[in-house]
């Protein structure tokens, strides 16, 4: 049963570390802010997702899981809503607009 | 006869009367205003005036620029960049020697292993009564380099503060009205969050300063969750609804008057210390949240002081005030 466990642990671990880098290879690639942001979330949701359960699994106490719980929803809401003010900056400004009508500067 | 209220008119009972009469038509008044339209027109006003002062703004910043060319100053910028280099080669090249020269770390020689580092650990949680050694060590053993730590957040704030505040006149006006120019105003996502979020926040940072001699925490890193949670409230809700529990007035009460307390708490046990008296107030059983004297105290002083430091450095460099 420990070994399961385990094993499942590092799977999800592993997992998310993916995550994290096709994530930061995105925003990284990507030229317009909005699909940034939107590489950015898979780091901020399922890779976050995934390190959570992989520690949950890896101490399977009850307090702990609950911890990790509250940590995974705090950052859930947080990060949607900072996703939301970049996109509400984007649309008021229109980066694409200005870079048309100042040559790319 | 009884006597009839002066105000018989507007009660509920008078409205049914009339009512059951006949002489008015609706029960209640009309309670929802319809002033939608009024208030996207003063947001309209508001925000052509802002961009009024924003050409305003960039002409002076473009008169400015062309006046005066600086000869001196393209050199230097020409120059700046060899020096920098030039500095930080030698200092990587000089630290990088001192890293190689230094003892192996975790030896037994090492000039670390001594006689204090001995004591915090042994007889810490006895001298202290604090559970948390690290918080022992530095509120206690070591207070008077805290202190100078709690005195330079005060500096760096009224430093900023010299930099930055804008006094009165015009220029007050138009960075007031610049605060939120591009930003979304009354955005009801964020607002409806920050109401979940906000008390969360608040609650888990007084209880990071409460517990700061039971669990790793303390005064620093509580007031800086607590100022965090301010500039939520603040980015939510604006300014004006900040300013009804915490403006100017409040900041530099709470302000001075922790740092006051500190002083105060510290020049006990320096005063005691020197003098070779013994402690007179109890430690408490450590473990307990009322436990190890003055240092519960301390933590919540230099919390006050860290969360008014991060609040008004976001609010200075947002508008120019607090």
């Amino acid at each position: 049963m420990e070994w399961i466990k385990f094993i499942m642990a590092v799977i999800c671990m592993v997992f998310a570390a993916v995550m994290e880098i096709i994530a930061i290879y995105g925003v990284y690639k990507f030229k317009f802010v909005m699909n940034r942001m939107h590489a950015a979330a898979i780091g901020d949701t399922l890779a976050l997702f995934l390190g959570a359960l992989g520690l949950m699994l890896l101490r399977s106490s009850k307090w702990f899981s609950y911890k990790i719980i509250i940590v995974v929803i705090f950052l859930w809401m947080t990060s949607s809503i900072s996703s939301h003010v970049i996109m509400r900056m984007e649309y008021n400004i229109d980066t694409k607009k200005v870079e048309e009508e100042t040559g790319g500067k | 006869m009884s006597k009839k209220r002066s105000d018989y008119k507007t009660t509920f009972y008078s409205r049914i009367e009339n009512y059951v009469n006949g002489k008015d038509e609706f029960l209640f008044h009309k309670e929802v205003k319809d002033d939608t339209v009024h208030e996207l027109e003063s947001l309209e006003a508001e925000l052509t005036e802002a961009a009024d002062l924003l050409e305003k703004r960039e002409e002076q910043q473009r008169i400015q620029d062309n006046s005066e060319p600086h000869d001196f100053l393209k050199r230097f910028h020409r120059l700046y960049g060899i020096i920098a280099t030039l500095v930080c080669a030698t200092l990587m090249v000089l630290l990088l020697i001192t890293v190689s020269w230094l003892p192996r770390f975790g030896e037994a020689a090492n000039p670390a292993n001594n006689v204090v580092t001995k004591r915090y650990i042994e007889k810490g949680e006895e001298e202290t009564g604090a559970v948390n050694i690290v918080t022992g060590l530095i509120l206690n053993y070591r207070g008077f380099d805290t202190m100078g730590e709690t005195h330079v957040l005060f500096v760096a704030a009224s430093c900023v503060m010299i930099l930055l505040l804008i006094a009165e006149g015009e220029e007050k006006k138009s960075s007031y009205a610049f605060d939120r120019y591009l930003e979304p105003k009354n955005d009801i996502i964020i607002q409806k969050t920050a109401n979940f979020l906000v008390p969360a926040v608040f609650i888990f940072g007084i209880y990071v300063i409460l517990n700061g001699h039971l669990s790793p925490g303390g005064g620093f890193s509580g007031g800086s969750i607590i100022g965090a949670g301010l500039i939520m409230y603040v980015s939510a809700f604006g300014f004006k609804k900040t300013e009804r529990f915490f403006n100017e007035r409040i900041y530099k009460i709470a302000k001075v008057s922790a740092l006051c307390f500190y002083i105060c708490c510290l020049s006990y046990y320096f005063y005691m210390g020197a003098h070779g008296y013994d402690n007179h107030i109890p430690l408490g059983t450590p473990g307990n949240i009322i436990s190890s004297g003055l240092i519960l105290f301390i933590n919540i002083f230099v919390g006050t002081e860290v969360a008014c430091t991060m609040y008004a450095f976001y609010a200075l460099f947002r508008k120019g005030g607090l």
